[in-house]
């Protein structure tokens, strides 16, 4: 029991440091370079300890500490309960959704079963998409509790869009559901080693998901929520400090979460492609059982967390690509177009699975 | 050069299904990306030509203006060692932000020696607009718009420069002053 106990503490502690500690703070960092180099300029550079700038990496520990020392700014007329609680609300259920995310599959490693998954859920995909929604409790009470036209302006916006894509995520997500016959991710990812993955199964519904999947992070080209041009900076514009700083952690953990939910969906999880399990394990048999597994077990983590990688390459492609669309587009995009596609999709999918039963 | 933007394009149905036309333009961004990213991200290996981008780090490094430019104004100083300048006082009449301040002195009136002098020659910094009337009005080759332009101080009193801050080289200037000769003499006054 007590050795399950410490698996699963450094299961977590492993998420942790991977999500909150790597990849939220060099998205950061990645985010402004990348755009910087796709529009053929240099990008942060500036940071330096001792004349060394490590590429513009330092600024990272300079926003971080940027972010500690400014002040906590609460405008009058705020709820100032609301108002400290949103960026919380907001920023746990990105992290939570990573508790049913399979990062790798089971390994034997000395007599002990280690399956890498913090909680093997039997309903993990209704379980992301339950704790994803409620993020958006957290924009919307930060818009409303700071008293500012814009702020709820935003949070409105980011309500009625959540609503409108969660409806087409669902409906494209029975399509996968139906090719794998499963809700639990760990299955979903088991059942891709041998099969076929998920983007051939599902082209269309890769491709909805992956659009409204961003819509519900609210990066362009969807960011009506947050539009610069428009509102000031939306539903956080009151924020200051470290209050703004987890808005900007959850919308870059979120990026992560998308990531691996598609790569667990649509692109083999943590499988190597034409490589089972059993392949792998084969390949490294000279040096034992235990220290096979590892290593491929080393090798599934390093691949999972390279496709999430690829994913969040595309996403920022994607935001510093296209132009934000209108607020009546991106209904209209939701209601009238994605929807019907991803209802089609579900019929498409039960005729080709009844005809080839 | 007038450019007008059909705003009322037609598309085709292969462009009103998105996802080609997304994919174009994200070909294109990745395009520069990978270009960019084997060409001059890692800088050190390669100058500034090299990896053809239009951002300069800066302090470190400086752009060659063209000659049109209109930097800072400074004073020419001539080859017989004095300043050009015959103190008429028609830069400072011309300068719409009244930055220039002039205390003219006579000379003796011997000969082969200029009548008139400035004694101090002053041009506030902060008020100045790096318009060039200056330049334009003067009849005597004295006063050249040059191609500096980060004059930045803490302390406001020190944006006011006097002339042996202000004096450069006739030599220095030969390109801006063929350049105004070119431009000015033109309009014939």
């Amino acid at each position: 029991m007590w050795i399950d106990l410490a698996i699963t503490m450094v299961k977590i502690i492993f998420i942790l440091t991977i999500t909150v500690g790597f990849f939220a703070p060099v998205l950061t960092w990645v985010e402004r370079k990348q755009s910087a180099i796709m529009q053929d300029r240099i990008g942060a550079n500036r940071a330096d300890i001792m004349g060394f700038t490590a590429l513009g990496l330092f600024h990272i520990m300079a926003d971080g500490l940027k972010m500690f020392t400014k002040e906590d700014f609460i405008p009058e007329g705020a709820n100032r309960a609301l108002h400290t609680l949103s960026p919380i609300i907001a920023l746990i259920p990105a992290i939570l959704t990573f508790a049913v995310v399979p990062f790798g599959g089971v390994y034997e490693l000395w007599g002990t079963q280690v399956n890498l998954v913090i909680s093997d859920l039997n309903v993990g995909l209704l379980f992301v998409f339950a704790i994803a929604s409620l993020a958006t409790y957290g924009y919307v009470v930060a818009g409303w509790s700071s008293n500012n036209n814009w702020s709820l302006l935003g949070s409105m916006r980011t309500a009625s869009q959540m609503i409108s894509y969660e409806v087409t995520m669902g409906l494209t997500i029975i399509g996968v559901l139906m090719v794998y016959g499963s809700m639990r991710l760990t299955d979903i990812g088991a059942a891709q080693e041998t099969g076929f993955w998920g983007f051939i199964l599902q082209p269309f519904g890769f491709l909805m998901f992956f659009a409204a999947s961003i819509a519900e992070n609210k990066r362009i080209p969807f960011d009506a929520p947050e539009a610069e041009s428009e509102l000031v900076a939306g539903y956080f514009t009151e924020y200051s400090g470290l209050k703004f700083g987890m808005f900007f952690m959850a919308e870059f953990i979120e990026m992560v979460t998308i990531g691996a939910i598609l790569t667990i969906l649509f692109f083999g999880a943590w499988h190597l492609p034409f490589l089972t399990t059993a392949d792998l394990l084969s390949m490294f048999d000279f040096l034992g059982d235990s220290f096979a597994n590892l290593i491929v077990m080393f090798i599934h983590v390093g691949v999972f967390f390279g496709k999430v990688t690829f994913f969040i390459f595309v996403q920022m492609v994607i935001r510093w690509t296209l132009p934000r669309f209108r607020y009546d587009q991106i209904m209209k995009l939701g209601w009238k177009m994605l929807l019907p596609l991803s209802l089609l999709n579900v019929v498409g999918t039960g005729l080709v699975i009844l005809a080839l039963n | 050069m007038a450019y007008y933007v059909n705003r009322n394009v037609k598309l085709t149905w292969w462009e009103r299904t998105y996802i080609p036309e997304i994919v174009r333009g994200m070909m294109i961004t990745s395009r520069h990306f990978f270009k960019n990213m084997f060409g001059f991200v890692p800088f050190f290996l390669g100058k500034k030509k090299e990896r053809e981008i239009f951002t300069v780090y800066y302090p470190e490094e400086t752009m060659q203006f063209p000659i049109a430019y209109r930097g800072r104004p400074v004073l020419a100083l001539g080859e017989n060692n004095l300043p050009n300048c015959v103190a008429c006082g028609l830069c400072e009449i011309a300068c719409p932000a009244y930055c220039i301040d002039i205390i003219p002195g006579e000379n003796s009136g011997k000969q082969n020696e200029v009548e008139r002098y400035p004694v101090e020659f002053t041009i506030d910094y902060a008020v100045c607009i790096f318009c060039g009337f200056c330049e334009e009005a003067c009849p005597e080759e004295a006063i050249y718009m040059s191609d500096q332009f980060d004059i930045t101080m803490l302390d406001r009193k020190k944006m006011k420069y006097n002339m042996e801050q202000l004096l450069v080289p006739v030599s220095e200037l030969k390109d801006r002053m063929e350049f105004c000769r070119n431009m000015y003499g033109k309009w014939n006054y």
